[in-house]
């Protein structure tokens, strides 16, 4: 018996490793990881007092202004002001995106419809909308930095949903009609848990587009958040406390791709031969 | 009814302009295997696919049970080479899919995903991904799926064809252990379904077949049924060791043959 599960496991594994395998994680890995970080900082906290305070300060300063912000509350009113509208954003985004894809990728006449405003739409540098969206709602609130957000994020969902909906392998389509299958049991059983992956990988890439417009949303319409405080220290040469919002944005997107791959594990155990 | 559950009459398909078959005739009767022979690309997934409805004729029509074919149904099962499994669900929701789609009551579902679960000797794989089990395994887990409807016509397009030979003639002996008598439970008759069974080797057309259907080069007619005249209950080993089996095998080879070398 687990010489069979044995000869199973095994066998599932042959078809990934050709010639050029993926990188198995392995318990040292963590190890390199850290070591290399730890490396790095230490390099710059010793080159650091040889250069103008006022372009590039040692982490430890860097440490400091962290825990005066800390202290001072800066910091978390302007994460939370900048989480609320990163997370609705890219729950609007993920809704939109997910339903667009779907119906695009399903129906002739809403992928004909809506393709050439797509491509439109994400050819065009989405930094060049931030003014309008101010002008849309007003720059008054949250809406317009939500909006901002979602714009960033809505395109890689849509396409990658809708290649994961166009994609779905024939020979399981021909399986469900053989078998008699309602439409919405072809949804449930096969098009959407086919394209689940597809729509975690869209979702994957909005994150860091996401962040991007979230910060440049807050240099140009709301002036608050963390992106306000990188300008606001950058303004008034405080390089130390300028680092510190660039570091936890950067800390926000290693936790939100943490959190889909989390996810991806829960909803799509299927694809665990992969990783 | 006569005991033909499968009555094919002038069949003809085209892909465009090209003749897939025209004017086919084939007829399958209760509980009988029936193997159709020929090489890849003469058409015998096409006849196997129009016989489900999955593929509309151009002319001509089939009957199962002496209705005529148009769209797939619940008493005709089938068992694809591609094993066709979802990779999202575990084998035994695999193996429930087919008699949940037919819309039967819980209590039936269940009984009949254990009962053949155990029939293909799944048991204790029934919660593994299929990506978690081998060939064999998932092709198991196929045939399972087929299977629990208790069909009338069960259809195999080549099954085992994209096995390695050792599993391939494992899997042989299986089926024909499985379709010996009283396994399958069907109107309480405990007959095995009328199996209709695309190859193209003849060796497993002849193990498992109780008449073979050679079929032309395409346009595709049948060329010869020759009955296998091979006692049950059968292995691949007690057929290959059969005086029969030699002559069998120089028929089938010379009629496909013939025809590529015409």
């Amino acid at each position: 018996m687990t010489v069979r599960k044995a000869q199973a496991q095994v066998q599932a594994q042959a078809p990934s490793s050709p010639r050029r395998r993926a990188f198995r994680p392995r318990g040292g890995d963590w190890g390199v990881r850290l070591g290399a970080i730890a490396i790095l900082l230490l390099v710059w906290e010793f080159l650091a007092p040889g250069w103008n305070p006022l372009i590039i300060r040692p982490p430890s300063a860097i440490a400091r202004a962290f825990v005066e912000l800390v202290e001072n509350g800066e910091l978390q009113t302007a994460l939370v002001i900048s989480l609320r509208a990163f997370s609705a954003g890219l729950a609007i985004a993920v809704v939109i995106g997910v339903l667009l894809g779907i119906v695009t990728g399903r129906w002739r006449f809403a992928y004909n419809a809506l393709d050439p405003l797509v491509s439109a739409l994400y050819s065009v540098p989405s930094v060049a909308l931030i003014p309008l969206i101010g002008f849309i709602f007003k720059f008054q609130g949250d809406a317009p930095r939500v909006a901002a957000v979602a714009l960033f994020c809505v395109f890689p969902v849509l396409i990658n949903t809708q290649q994961g909906v166009r994609n779905v392998d024939r020979g399981l389509l021909e399986v469900a009609h053989a078998f008699n299958t309602s439409e919405r049991r072809l949804w449930t059983d096969v098009i959407i848990p086919s394209s689940l992956p597809f729509m975690l990988a869209g979702i994957r890439l909005s994150i860091g587009r996401g962040l991007i417009g979230m910060i440049v949303a807050e240099f140009f319409i709301g002036l608050v958040g963390l992106g306000y405080l990188i300008i606001q220290y950058g303004n008034v040469f405080r390089i130390d406390r300028m680092f510190v919002p660039v570091i936890v944005v950067a800390a926000l997107g290693i936790v939100f791709m943490g959190l889909v791959q989390w996810l991806e594990g829960r909803v799509a155990p299927w694809l665990r031969r992969e990783q | 009814m006569s005991g033909e559950r499968i009555v094919v009459e002038a069949a003809k398909k085209h892909y465009g302009a090209i003749p897939v078959f025209e004017a086919l005739d084939l007829a399958v009767r209760d509980g009988e295997t029936v193997c159709i022979l020929g090489p890849s690309g003469c058409g015998k997934t096409t006849l196997l696919r129009t016989m489900h409805g999955l593929v509309q004729l151009d002319g001509g029509r089939i009957l199962v049970d002496g209705t005529a074919v148009t769209g797939p149904r619940r008493n005709v099962a089938m068992v694809f080479q591609h094993f066709g499994l979802m990779p999202w669900k575990r084998a035994r929701d695999n193996v429930a899919y087919g008699v949940e789609l037919a819309g039967l009551p819980q209590r039936t579902i269940a009984e009949r995903v254990d009962r053949y679960i155990a029939l293909v000797g799944l048991r204790g794989f029934e919660r593994h991904y299929p990506y978690q089990l081998s060939g064999g395994m998932q092709q198991r887990v196929g045939l399972a799926r087929a299977l629990a409807l208790e069909p009338n016509v069960l259809l195999m397009d080549e099954p085992f064809g994209s096995l390695d030979a050792l599993t391939r003639e494992v899997l042989q002996d299986e089926l024909l252990r499985i379709y010996q008598r009283g396994h399958i439970e069907r109107d309480g008759r405990g007959t095995p379904p009328a199996m209709v069974f695309i190859t193209h080797s003849i060796e497993e057309s002849i193990a498992l077949g109780d008449r073979i259907v050679v079929l032309s080069e395409r346009p595709a007619h049948v060329r010869e049924i020759l009955s296998v005249d091979i006692p049950r209950p059968r292995t691949v080993a007690s057929v290959i060791a059969h005086p029969r089996f030699v002559e069998l095998r120089d028929r089938c080879w010379r009629l496909l043959r013939e025809r590529a070398a015409a």
